[in-house]
Formats: C-alpha cells, structure tokens, sequence
C-alpha cells in the first residue's frame, strides 16, 4: 500500500528518480557523498563525471545492488533496497560491462528475459536485433563487445520499463550505432514516455537525446540542471577577467597553451556580458565543473 | 516456470551432460554387476557352505556335489571381490554426493563471477524467485537420476547378499535406494548455498567436498548414537529355516544380519549388569586365554563392547551362526574362557538391542527426512543471503 502510494505521489509530482542526502562509501572510500538528486518524468538526463566519480554507484544503488550508507533513493516513487521487486519492475537497466550468459544463443536470452518479465517485449527486442544483423541463433560468447552492448540494451528497451538506468551504454558502440541508439532514445521517450537516465564520459555523444545535465565528481552533485540552462548560463573566457556579472567555476588547459575559465552568468546579468565573451560548449561546461570539482565543492543550480 | 528450467539447464549445459551421463554409466554399470552375479545362479545352501578362504582340510574328502558347490560359491566371491565390483560400489557411495556439488556450485556462484546476476536480477525484480527456478532446475535433474542410481544399487545390493531383501535389511542401507536422492539434495543445497556466500564455484566446490566428507563420515555414528538408540529394540533371532522376514537372515559364507546392531545389554541372572560388572564377573568366574580367530567379524556374540564396532548398515558379515539363547562365553578380541565350577545357566547374557530390518522405510524415510531438513536449512540460508548480497 505503502508503496503504490509512493508510486501515485511521484506520478503526481512528476519524478521519476529522487535522491535524498544519499551516501555510498567503501570502506574509507566515499563514492556518494550526501547528494541529492531530482530526474523528472520523461526527462533523459545525462550523468556525465570523471572515472570513480561515482556514476555507476548511483545507478546500482537505484537497483538495490549496493546498499547505501545514509539517505535513499525512490525510483518511481518506491525505494529499491525495500521494496525490491515494486521497484525494478519498471526499470530497465543495463550495466556498464555487457554481461552475457555464455552457454545461450540471443534468442536464448530473450526467452529468459522473458520468462523473468512479465511485460517483457521479446518481439520488439527480437526487431532491434534484426535490424542491427544480430543472428538470433549466434551464440552470446561470440559476439562482439558491441553486439553483446546491444543484446542488453535490447533486453532493457523490451521491458517497455518506465525508467531507463544506463550504465555507458554507448561506451562499446561504433559511430553508426551510437547515432541509431541515440535514435531508439528518442523514439522511446516519445512513444511511451520513458525517463532515462544515462552515464557517460562524453557528454557531446548524448547531447542529442538529453534535456538533463548532472555532473558528478568526487561523489558529489556539482551541476544538476536542464541542458538548454546549462549551455545558457555558462561563457568561457581565456583571461582571469570575468565577464559582468560571472562567478567562476574552475579553469582547465584549453588547446595550445591557453588556460580557459568557465563562467557561470546568471540569466539576470546584462546584455553586454554574452557579447563580451564566448558561449561555452557543453564539453566545455563539463570540464569547467570537472576541474571545480577537483578543489572546491559543487555549484547548484536550478 | 519450465522454460527457466529448460533454459538454466542449457546455460548449465556442461554439468547436466556430465551429471547425466555418469548417473546413466553407474546406473548401467550397477545393473551389470547385479546381474553378472545373479547369472552365475548359485544356490544359496552352496554359499552357506562354502567356507569362504579357510576351508577346513581336517575334514577329509569332499563328495562331487559338494565341490561343484564349492565351485559355484567360488567364482560368486571371486566375482563379488572383482576390481570392476569394487569400482561401482565405490561410485555407488560418492555420486549422489559429487553430482550434487558439481549441480550446485555454478547455480549462482558462475552468474556473480560471470556477471550475468546482474542482467537477471534486473529482470527479475525478486531474487527469490529467480534463485527458485534455477533450484528447481537442480532438482529435475538430480531426482530423477539420483532415484535411478539409488535402485539400482539396490538391485545390486540384493545380488551381492542372497537372501537378503534390500527393502528389509540395513546392510549398506545409506548407499543405496531412494536415500541416494537426498544426499544427492543435501549437498546440491549445501554447495548452491556456499555458492551464494562466495560469489565463487572453485571455493565452494572446495568446501562442499571437505564439509560432505566430515558429514558423511560422521553420519553413521552420529545417526546410531544421537537418533536411532532411542528406537531400538531387542533383537529377535530366528533360526535358519525361517528365512522369510526373519529378522536374521542367512546369506553367503553365514548369516547375514538384516537388523541393524545399535547396543548390548548384559544380564546376569536376569539382572542387568554394565560392562564393568561383567568384566569383573569373568575375572572371578573364568580363566580366560586369548585363542586364535579366523575371523575378527562383527557377530552380536562376539562384540564385546556395544556400539564399538558396529555401525549401521555394517552388520552382514560372514561367521559362525549366533546360537540363540546361549550364554556368550567368548569375550573381547576373542579370549576363550573356562568357568568349570559355573553352571552355564548362570553365564551372562548379551542381548543386542536394533532396528529390526523390517523397519527398513521407516528408518530410511526417517534419515532423508532429516537430510531434506540441512537442504531446506542450506537453501533457506541461500534464499536469505542472495537478497542481501552484491550481484558481482
Ligand atoms: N565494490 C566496491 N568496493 C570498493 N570500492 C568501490 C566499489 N565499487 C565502487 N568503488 C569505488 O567507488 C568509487 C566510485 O566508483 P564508480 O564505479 O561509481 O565510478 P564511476 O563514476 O562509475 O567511474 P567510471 O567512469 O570509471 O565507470 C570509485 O573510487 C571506486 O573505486
Ligand atoms: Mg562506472
């Protein structure tokens, strides 16, 4: 009951994925260091951070495959670690290392998925495979890093799930099937107004399909706002000189020996300060707050 | 559900072929021995005559009939001591112990190292159920093969002791028969769920092995001392021509014990005495000297010291008949001794106390239900801590 409530309020209230004061350490290790973090519904949010900023430690603590130190987490309204089935239910995920059971052929794994998902779509999957020239009846342990990547996107997308989590799901796909993945995004946020939430180190590979932009680094939240605001709100410079209105963020080696600084320029800032400087590009606003994050704690903004 | 069975057993595709064909060889192979016995058709009066490796030539020129006997008994002991003989009842005793640890290492163990849980506990939502369709899948593939292998070790049994129905009789009982299946359980349980601990098969196959090997070598005793005591009653003996459900039966080379021997009482003028007592009662009463056995077998009359050197299950073995009802004059490790001054009426009394072999499904349905009991146990721990641990 508890739990369809849950559900129900974040129906309401429009969120897909909510972190409240979430924790993760290992040991000495802080992955996750208190962030709190809000995916609205429909949205497809880029979670974008440095090797060990702790990505991948949100995403499996959102399949309650890690437990979290303090703080929780709500996927759909319902909290995985207690709730483990209501909770995944509606969630596909694929991990950042494709994993593939070695002994079973494709359609093998279908089957599986299948008979271990109630809603699960082999006949959608099956079309992805196809179009893609994956045999159905090759066996996994021959297929290659990219064709296993795209038999477990293909069994995520066919849970028809609500929420997507993608761990790098690009990370092993050539040029032509990042675009073509980055379409069957799109289409289906459209067509059943899936949440996504997806890591990834290059932010320009995502930038197509996502509206959100979450930056993490050293287990902490530096910039968690839409896409559009954060390509707005952010002008690069290659002097120590601010533009008007600007704060600095971090400053990183721009090519040749120039240093460039990151500005964040709040939209009330005059006219004259975006036509005094360059509009950052949204690789740019990530190494400016990767480079922040290394020192100093995170901006917030929305 | 089926097609999760179907589909774990091709992703454990190496362990079912492996697990199957052994359990088909042995169940072939049992059968083979059984009935290369059985064809040699010897009667059973030729093998409770045929002294078996200490004929007694004292007893001058044997009739025609009587070494053709000798013959048969020969060739049935020559074939019964045979390496090949050997080698099936010593598959018959390990596999349902081995093929339920090789079913049960990879279970789960082989999808945390491959890291494949994962993927299916994504799927799944509940690692419960996920974890009991891959159990059933061990299941419908060690019962049924286990059962074969447990039969026809019985078949087996009953060919390797004429006379003995192996549905009435504890020799061997624990080797053989629908017990097969939940030892084969219990270590599937065991390991799956060792499995579960480690994230490892290589681990658990390691600590399946020692663990099953203390187990099983402690069950015996640890069964006759702690669970079946308590059942045993006193022994009736019956003499050789009752050979239909008596509780003694007369195999090969002598009688063969179907009871299961679990302890002695003693009695001296029908007072019960401790061992102690009836030492002291020979130390005064007798002069006792050690004299030269043939046999250090385990007959009731014999076994000085209860329990000691009878196990269940160990009780067939050739010797000279028990006399019922006679005092038992022979003492540990074969001493004769002489109370001429006694009356033999005034002797002490052994009166061994067992689970009469008619108990046999009784007992058997006892000591797998207790096996069924660890499995349970072993699974609900795996069934706990799969939903507590890491996938990887
Ligand atoms: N099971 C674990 N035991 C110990 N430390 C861990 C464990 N899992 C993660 N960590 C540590 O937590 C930190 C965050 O790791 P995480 O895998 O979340 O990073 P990430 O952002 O996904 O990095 P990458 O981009 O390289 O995949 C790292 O320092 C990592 O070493
Ligand atoms: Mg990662």
């Amino acid at each position: 009951m508890a739990t369809d409530a849950g559900a129900l309020v974040a129906r309401a209230t429009g969120v897909a994925l909510q972190a409240h004061g979430l924790s993760k350490r290992f040991g000495k290790k802080t992955a996750l260091d208190a962030i709190d973090l809000t995916v609205p519904a429909g949205s497809v949010t880029a979670l974008v951070g440095p090797n060990g900023a702790g990505k991948t430690t949100l995403i499996r603590i959102c399949m309650a495959f890690e437990r979290p130190n303090g703080g929780r987490v709500e996927v759909d309204g319902v909290d995985p670690w207690k709730h483990r089935s209501e909770a995944l239910r509606g969630v596909g995920y694929v991990p950042q290392t494709p994993a593939v059971y070695r002994g079973l052929d494709v359609d093998d794994h279908l089957a599986m998925a299948r008979s271990l998902h109630s809603g699960f779509d082999a006949e959608y999957a099956r079309k992805r495979l196809n179009q893609l020239g994956i045999p159905l009846d090759q066996r996994a342990d021959t297929l290659s890093g990219g064709q296993a990547a795209q038999l477990g996107l293909a069994i995520a997308l066919g849970t028809r799930a609500k929420v997507l989590l993608l761990d790098e799901p690009l990370a092993n796909l050539d040029p032509l099937a990042r675009r073509e993945f980055i379409q069957v995004l799109i289409d289906a946020i459209r067509s059943d107004g899936s949440t996504v939430l997806l890591s990834s180190h290059i932010v320009t590979d995502v930038e197509e399909a996502c509206d959100r932009l979450v930056i993490l680094g050293a287990g902490k939240v530096l910039l968690d706002c839409p896409l559009e605001e954060a390509r707005q709100a952010h002008k690069l410079t290659d002097s120590k000189s601010p533009p008007p209105g600007g704060i600095a963020v971090g400053s990183f080696a721009g090519k040749g020996l120039t240093r460039l600084t990151l500005w964040r320029v709040p939209a009330d800032a005059g006219e004259g300060a975006a036509a005094a400087t360059e509009p950052a590009s949204l690789e740019e606003v990530v190494l400016g707050y990767l480079a922040a994050g290394r020192g100093t704690t995170g901006l917030q903004l929305n | 559900m089926r097609a999760r069975i179907i589909l774990t057993l091709k992703q454990h595709r190496f362990e079912t072929v492996a697990v199957t064909i052994v359990c088909v060889g042995l169940t072939l192979a049992a059968l083979i021995e059984a009935y290369r016995l059985n064809s040699l058709n010897v009667p059973l009066s030729c093998l409770q005559t045929y002294q078996f490796g200490y004929a007694d030539p004292s007893q001058g020129p044997i009739s025609a009939a009587q070494a053709h006997c000798n013959e048969l008994a020969k060739s049935f002991f020559d074939t019964k001591s045979s390496l090949d003989m050997s080698l099936v009842q010593l598959l018959l005793l390990f596999a349902p112990l081995l093929t339920g640890i090789v079913v049960g290492a990879p279970l789960v163990a082989r999808e945390i190292e491959q890291g494949t849980a994962p993927l299916s506990w994504a799927l799944s939502g509940s690692r419960r159920r996920w974890l009991l369709g891959k159990v059933l899948a061990g299941v419908v593939l060690l019962a049924p093969l286990m059962l074969a292998v447990g039969l026809a070790a019985n078949v087996l049994e009953g060919a390797l002791s004429p006379g003995l129905n192996p549905y009435a009789s504890f020799s061997n009982y624990l080797g053989r028969g629908v017990i097969d299946v939940f030892w084969a359980l219990a270590a599937f349980a065991g390991t799956f769920a060792l499995g579960t601990l480690l994230g490892r098969t290589m681990p658990a196959v390691v600590v399946a092995l020692v663990v099953c090997f203390f187990v099983r070598a402690a069950w015996d005793s640890g069964m006759s001392h702690f669970v079946l005591r308590s059942f045993a009653v006193e022994q009736v003996q019956q003499d050789q021509q009752n050979q239909q459900g008596g509780y003694v039966v007369y195999g090969p080379g002598g009688p063969a014990y179907a009871d299961m021997n679990l302890y002695y009482k003693t009695f001296i003028d029908g007072k019960e005495v401790t061992d102690a007592q009836r030492n002291d009662w020979y130390a005064q009463n007798m002069v006792c000297t050690p004299i030269p056995t043939p046999s250090d077998s385990t007959s009731p009359a014999e076994a000085g010291s209860p329990g000691a050197s009878n196990s269940p299950g160990a009780s067939s073995s050739p010797g000279a008949p028990a006399t019922p009802g006679y005092p038992t004059t022979v003492g540990n490790g074969g001493i004769a001794c002489q109370g001429p001054t006694v009356d033999p009426s005034h002797f002490p009394q052994q009166i061994p106390y067992v689970i009469p072999g008619s108990w046999y499904w009784q007992i058997v349905g006892l000591e797998s239900g207790i096996l069924l009991l660890g499995s349970l146990f072993c699974g609900a721990i795996a069934f706990v801590w799969v939903d507590r641990r890491r996938p990887y």
